[in-house]
């Protein structure tokens, strides 16, 4: 994944003051662990005002008509998961507004942490340990562990 | 940089991890990021796809991930076929 990229779509995100949460693996970078990733994992508040947000940010950084295509209908209605792959299409932004029944925006412990001068909202290595337990996905299971080791996490 | 010497592999993973906003730590994801781009040159296919749970979602990914396992290898293979033939080749059986 593009790093740079990566820094510039979140850098929007904040200029534009979009309620957001970054997961996955770039959550488990940004926490200390530098791993390989192809996609940056975002939860969204799912307000209309800040889906509205999050397109303007993105029409920030990609001249894509596809962007218009995201829609706070779909991200508050029946498609609560929604893949994002810019022009390039080298990596792809996951754009979440709920989790199943586990997990919905209000629900993630989050924190600011300095993404290389740019302060961004991430999941707290407890919520991210929670959720990458929950998976089904072996690799999940072996960054779980990780952080279980590196946080001295304990199940609840 | 210094050698540093550990009694067990566990020991070592601890020490992959940096401190969040540690210098160190940019410095990596970006090796670490450009490293993985360079040798899989990932590719989707542009475009907003929406699905109705993340199960959903992971299955697309792997497709797409599937997809990019397969052009990986057949460059992989490409390389190997336009390989110059080497002294000594020819012996093998």
């Amino acid at each position: 994944m593009d790093y740079e990229l990566t820094r510039e779509v979140l850098a929007a995100f904040e200029r534009e003051g979009v309620k957001y949460v970054i997961f996955g693996a770039v959550a488990l970078n940004l926490q200390g662990l530098a791993r390989a990733t192809l996609d940056l994992d975002v939860f969204v508040a799912p307000e209309e005002g800040n889906i509205a947000r999050l397109k303007t940010a993105l029409r920030t950084v990609f001249d894509d008509p596809h962007v218009d295509e995201i829609s706070a209908e779909d991200l508050l209605g029946d498609y609560p998961a929604v893949q994002y792959v810019p022009p390039e299409g080298a990596f792809h932004v996951d754009i979440l507004t709920r989790l199943g029944e586990a997990y919905g925006f209000d629900d993630l412990e989050s924190e600011r942490v300095d993404f290389d001068g740019l302060e961004v909202t991430v999941v707290t290595p407890e919520a991210l340990y929670e959720m990458k337990k929950a998976t089904v996905r072996p690799q999940d299971w072996g960054d779980a562990e990780r952080l279980r080791q590196r946080f001295k996490l304990e199940d609840e | 940089m210094p050698v540093r010497k550990f009694r067990d592999v566990s020991e070592m993973e601890g020490n992959t991890w940096l401190e969040p906003g540690d210098p160190r730590l940019f410095q990596a994801m970006r090796a670490v990021w450009k490293l993985a781009a360079r040798t899989t040159r990932p590719s989707f296919p542009p475009g907003v796809y929406k699905h109705r749970s993340i199960e959903e979602a992971d299955a697309l990914v792997q497709v797409w991930e599937q997809a990019n396992f397969e052009a990986f290898h057949a460059r992989r293979r490409e390389r190997r076929d336009d390989r110059v033939p080497r002294a000594g080749d020819s012996k093998k059986k």
